[in-house]
């Protein structure tokens, strides 16, 4: 019966508790759409970036981590065959894809920047990454020709060059020496990175390999078949690569999207506390008043013998039930404006360009991050404990005379 | 001859302040089961504050009241609410019910307090709901109900607990004539057919005509007892 007293003394005043379970539920309902908007935004980038540039994973010999130099590949072509056998008959891996990795220099009539050149092997591009999906102008070494490049929109215009522009790269070959090639425009792409786009270039390996006399692979990119457990993933490939190579996960490629994505679940945690703060002083308040106007009754209870366990016990009912009600209307609440938010989006287009910076696009799909319901849940359950403790205690500090006679 | 409930020896109570108040000045009394019993006198005589030193409901400063056998002065704050649930039925004057609760949900409830089976509450709380006259109100929440059927629901709710003896404090303060001859016909009732204690603080001539012992106090002293 307890129970039933404490269920029905919520709907004493419906105002107030409407007003308490209402800031319950947006606030709720506020903290789901930011954990789906953050989310979507995050995943959306880092979806952006495992499958246009860097992969789930990639493989390097350790002398290149430690330094990049054209030196350091994966061994001769056998040793990069079976490499990518070995990586590829992990049943997580979808697939995987090689690359030569040069440090260098483009120079243009206008200027020159120091740049990454990848040379690639285009069909395991196109299977593996989607860079060949986001050109702007040109394609992706489908037409014919020799030593044709593939630059970043942002670089290309830095370097004022067009489709079939004339461009020198400046690279070392294995043994160091210094060699200088020609090249021309044939596609320019955008990806979401524009860092990215700022930097790498692509080329076909076949070109690069006439300059430096010898194939050269630095790098085998390895694709997952989801984007989940990536982490543990990464350590089960790891054990079962050979010596002398070492293998990154996307998080060690790209560490800025690592603490991002880290950094994001720390915040969304903090900021679902701050909301939980603000209904902790909410939820307080009401109850101090129902206290308050039920002091009579209160010291009518006390005096005919309802223990503090148990005048406790309805006090700690009471307001978890503010929190029952609220709770599920603000997951709900929360859940269907998500739903909807996902098929028609966040339109940020006038942010476009410093999202563009971020990797993201202009139009945010949120997401829905089922495990958040349950922290929600129980930060809800535990700020509805918290804020009863304070009007319990006021309650069992009543004077049952006095307060029956409402002094 | 009637057993011994209440045995009060020397009881006073002092309030501090700039100028001390002896609310009750030395009072002994027995009072015997089955009594039917007024305390009057003129209100701040310190009857009230003798009702709530016999309920356990305040420490007296010093003296003792021993009820069953049990000087409650000496029990602790949780040993005096266990007392009371089990040993003492309280009526106020402003009725106290719980207003979210029916009539028989207030009556059950004290004996859910003393953790009894839900059949016996049921049984029990339609049973003293009849003989308060409210058959019929039992699913009445006390704002449906009149200010003399709530405190004919605050009788039922004191004697559900099944008490050595119910404590009321000014019970007709608030109702008129009818109302108040029926609740008083409903305890003599009550007192006869069940022999349940009553002890009334009170200063309504309607209450004290119907007592069979009234004792009078003033200023913190009994006065006389008849």
């Amino acid at each position: 019966m307890i129970f039933k007293v404490a269920w029905r003394n919520i709907w004493r005043s419906k105002v107030r508790s409407f007003i308490v379970i209402g800031s319950i539920a947006v606030g709720i309902w506020a903290g789901l759409l930011i954990i789906g908007f953050s989310f979507g935004m995050n995943n959306e980038r880092t979806a952006s970036a495992i499958g246009t540039t860097i992969g789930h994973a990639q493989i390097h010999s350790n002398t290149f981590d430690a330094e990049p130099l054209s030196s350091a590949t994966l061994g001769d072509s056998a040793d990069v065959v079976a490499l990518r056998r070995t990586v590829e008959d992990l049943p997580f891996v979808a697939g995987t894809a090689q690359r030569t990795v040069l440090q260098g220099m483009i120079n243009s009539a206008k200027s020159a920047r120091a740049v990454r050149i990848m040379g690639v092997w285009p069909e395991d591009e196109r299977l593996q990454t989607t860079l060949p999906m986001n050109l702007v102008e040109g394609d992706f070494f489908e037409s014919t020709g020799r030593n044709r490049l593939v630059i970043g929109e942002k670089l290309a215009n830095r370097l004022g060059l067009k489709l079939r522009s004339k461009v020198v790269l400046t690279f070392q070959d294995a043994e160091g020496t210094l060699s200088r090639a020609s090249f021309r425009v044939s596609g320019i792409y955008k990806t979401l990175n524009a860092t990215w786009d700022e930097f790498h270039l692509y080329v076909h390996h076949e070109d690069l390999e006439k300059t430096l006399g010898t194939p050269l692979v630095h790098e085998v990119l390895v694709r997952f078949n989801e984007t989940v457990n990536t982490d543990e993933k990464a350590v089960e490939m790891a054990s079962s690569l050979p010596e002398g190579v070492a293998l990154k996960s996307w998080k060690q490629v790209n560490p800025e999207l690592g603490f991002a994505d880290d950094m994001m679940a720390i915040m969304l945690v903090l900021v679902l506390g701050i909301i939980m703060m603000a209904l902790l002083f909410g939820i307080i308040n009401n109850m101090l008043m129902a206290i308050l106007e039920r002091r009579r009754e209160l010291g009518m209870l006390m005096a005919v013998g309802m223990n503090k366990r148990k005048l406790f016990l309805m006090i700690l009912v009471e307001t978890l039930m503010l929190g029952f009600v609220g709770g599920p209307v603000g997951i709900v609440l929360g859940d269907l404006s998500t739903r909807l938010m996902m098929q028609i989006g966040i339109d940020l287009t006038s942010k476009k360009d410093g999202l563009a910076e971020l990797g993201v696009q202009s139009i945010i799909y949120p997401e829905i991050v089922p495990e958040y319901y349950i922290i929600i849940a129980i930060m809800v359950v535990t700020t509805a404990l918290i804020a009863s403790i304070l009007p319990a205690v006021r309650a069992l500090k009543l004077n049952p005379v006095q307060a029956i006679r409402g002094e | 001859m009637s057993k011994s409930v209440i045995e009060i020896k020397n009881l006073e109570k002092v309030y501090d302040g700039a100028v001390p108040v002896h609310a009750v000045n030395g009072i002994s009394l027995t009072i015997t089961e089955g009594e039917f019993t007024a305390l009057k006198g003129p209100s701040g005589c310190g009857k009230t504050t003798l009702l709530n030193l016999l309920g356990g409901l305040d420490k007296p400063s010093s003296g003792s009241i021993e009820i069953g056998g049990v000087d409650i002065t000496t029990l602790s704050e949780n040993q005096l609410i266990d007392f009371r649930l089990r040993n003492i039925g309280f009526v106020f004057q402003a009725y106290n019910l719980i207003p979210v609760l029916s009539a028989q949900e207030n009556v059950s409830f004290i004996m859910l307090l003393q953790d009894r089976p839900k059949e016996e509450r049921e049984a029990r709380a339609k049973q003293l709901l009849e003989a308060v006259g409210l058959k019929g109100k039992e699913g009445q929440r006390p704002g449906q109900l009149s200010g003399g059927q709530q405190q004919r629901v605050a009788v039922a709710r004191a004697l559900a607990s099944k008490p050595q003896f119910v404590l009321a404090d000014e019970p007709t303060a608030n109702l008129d004539s009818t109302s108040t001859a029926n609740l008083l016909d409903i305890m003599e009732k009550l007192n006869k057919e069940e022999g349940m204690t009553f002890v009334f603080a009170t200063h309504d001539d309607r209450v004290i005509k119907k007592a069979r012992r009234i004792i009078s106090i003033e200023d913190g002293k009994v006065l006389s007892d008849e």
